[in-house]
């Protein structure tokens, strides 16, 4: 499909392989930075990768000025608020994320207060609101899922007023995005494969969606090709560094990918089904994925069908006919979700999650319809469809 | 050779995209005030909620305001904030596109021609009610220009909730 217009933007540095921590001190000497804060969880800190990263700084003329490892798993404004008092406190310059998805959110919006001189962070909710570049701020995945570190939003919770304040600015892209095999290696069974499919999803929603475009499409593509060869392998051989480093940059390049082009009803169902039950993002992606491609394949058989070949190699896709093409694309995820699941137990249905009730389906359905992420979809979706969806997804 | 008229496109697009937006925001107003559908979607929509389209940074622009349980009540032109949702063109010529039936809503938001600012499930509903009137007013073979897919509409359905629309809008203008 042709396409009239598209931007694409991606100012994050990667810096990424064996060793790859070590480059920090020099980057951030670039950056005319010399005292950096650490922001993570007390599960990061606790599995000793944050050693990784204190050694990285051994002989370097730098030290970490502060490590700050009480971020929990849903952050809220007063959490920022109180990292960024301690940030000034201690006279920092600099910010390095070490985590997943609410580690980075929230070191975002500490460098927005930090760099703002703010203490309210209400006050720069919204599209566009910070306009000048924030504090140097690296980050440094521990899980191959969220994407975060190429992402230009956060969203965190002021938990006095009730809501969840995003926060969405150029300015909040990190300046390097640190991909080192050591920060995934202990990454048990069950999240790998739920943030490499939450990867997985990125990169397949980014390729169907409404805003599409030729260089995500690549990057897509990428990533999609990288978790189909590693997750596998990564589950059969955890502490296979090589492995665990194509997932790490899978996620990244997904990340890439949907922060240009978007994400769809696959994330409109699974925002709703976290929020309501209370499960793992990832979880949601794996579980939807396959229903939602096959809702889809009314406008985008074309672009499901070329999926097959990232997924499933050239063999497969040379010999399959090209109707048939977005069929198997699908039934190769389908594969792959039931061989996670014998490993893992990673739950393919509502009713497998054992969390979710059949009466909270319509519920589920108008949580969606409300979903930001429900515009980029190929394919309007109504009430009767997303129950229809919900309903097969039993 | 024959001789074209010519007409400066440019000085068109302003004073069609203002008008656009004014038929627009009226048509929403009547929409809601006979359709069931927009009517559902109106009711979920947190109370006294304004929305505003406009071109940045001066353009045309026109807001509406919930009122009551049901109803939108357009507010014109020149209405001020705050809103609690606020979908800004980046540029007239791509609010052209979207007012000319060129380009979808949808696809303007894909095409990151569109701003938005505010609370998104609120977006949502405002964007479904757009579609559904769009569906109503709008010929079918325009309507499918601008919408990701055309609603399963009877014709005598469609004819008849179109008509009543434009009456609606008619008798809102004469009440002022």
């Amino acid at each position: 499909m042709s396409k009239p217009y598209y931007e694409f933007f991606c100012p994050v540095k990667v810096v990424a392989g064996n060793a790859a921590l070590e480059h920090i001190p020099h980057e951030l000497r670039t950056l005319s930075a010399q005292r950096p804060m650490i922001i993570t969880d007390k599960g990061v800190h606790g599995a000793g990768l944050i050693d990784h990263v204190l050694a990285a700084f051994e002989d370097s003329g730098m030290e970490i000025v502060e490590i700050y490892d009480d971020v929990p798993p849903d952050s809220s404004t007063t959490v920022v608020k109180n990292i960024a008092d301690i940030y000034r406190q201690k006279n920092c310059d600099s910010i390095i994320a070490v985590g997943g998805g609410s580690v980075i959110d929230t070191s975002k919006g500490v460098n927005i207060l930090v760099s703002e001189e703010g203490n309210d962070l209400s006050e720069f909710s919204g599209v566009g609101v910070i306009k000048k570049p924030l504090k140097p701020f690296f980050v440094v995945p521990t899980t191959a899922g969220t994407g975060s570190e190429v992402t230009l939003v956060a969203v965190i919770a002021d938990l006095e007023k009730g809501v969840k304040l995003p926060f969405t600015s150029y300015f909040l892209l990190p300046n390097a995005a640190i991909l080192d095999p050591r920060m995934t290696l202990t990454l048990p069974a069950h999240i790998t494969a739920m943030t490499a499919m939450d990867a997985m999803t990125h990169a397949i929603e980014a390729f169907t969606s409404l805003a599409k475009n030729p260089i995500s499409d690549a990057y897509a593509t990428g990533a999609i090709k990288k978790i189909s060869e590693n997750l596998i392998p990564v589950l059969n051989t955890p502490d296979d560094a090589e492995a665990r480093l194509e997932l790490a940059q899978a996620s990244t390049m997904a990340g890439i990918a949907f922060s240009n082009s978007m994400v769809g009803f696959v994330h409109s169902l699974g925002h709703s089904l976290g929020a309501l039950c209370h499960l793992p993002h990832g979880l949601c992606m794996n579980l939807f994925l396959p229903y939602v491609l096959e809702y889809n394949l009314q406008t985008r058989a074309d672009a499901i069908g070329e999926l097959l070949l990232p997924l499933a190699g050239a063999d497969v896709y040379a010999r399959t006919p090209q109707a048939d093409r977005a069929r198997q694309a699908i039934n190769t995820i389908r594969e792959m979700r039931d061989e996670l699941y014998r490993r893992c137990k990673l739950p393919r249905t509502l009713s497998e999650t054992g969390k979710v009730s059949k009466d909270q389906l319509p519920k589920l359905a108008e949580m969606a319809l409300d979903d930001g992420s429900i515009i980029m979809n190929p394919v309007e979706v109504d009430m009767d469809d997303a129950l229809a969806v919900l309903e097969k997804a039993w | 050779m024959k001789q074209l008229l010519q007409v400066d496109k440019g000085k068109l697009v302003r004073p069609y995209v203002a008008l656009m937006m004014d038929v627009i925001g009226r048509a929403l107003e009547a929409s809601s005030q006979v359709d069931e559908v927009i009517q559902k979607e109106v009711r979920r929509l947190p109370p006294d909620c304004r929305f505003e389209m406009t071109v940045v940074p001066n353009g045309p622009s026109f807001a509406v305001q919930k009122q009551g349980e049901t109803r939108l009540k357009y507010l014109g032109g020149k209405a001020s904030g705050p809103f609690h949702v606020s979908l800004k063109f980046k540029h007239l010529t791509h609010a052209f596109l979207v007012l000319s039936f060129q380009e979808g809503t949808a696809q303007s938001f894909a095409n990151d021609r569109v701003l938005l600012d505010g609370e998104i499930s609120d977006a949502m509903k405002i964007v479904r009610c757009l579609n559904r009137m769009e569906s109503l007013i709008l010929p079918k073979v325009i309507a499918e220009k601008a919408l990701k897919r055309y609603p399963q509409l009877q014709f005598k359905e469609k004819v008849a909730e179109g008509s009543r629309i434009y009456k609606q809008v008619v008798s809102n203008l004469i009440r002022g």
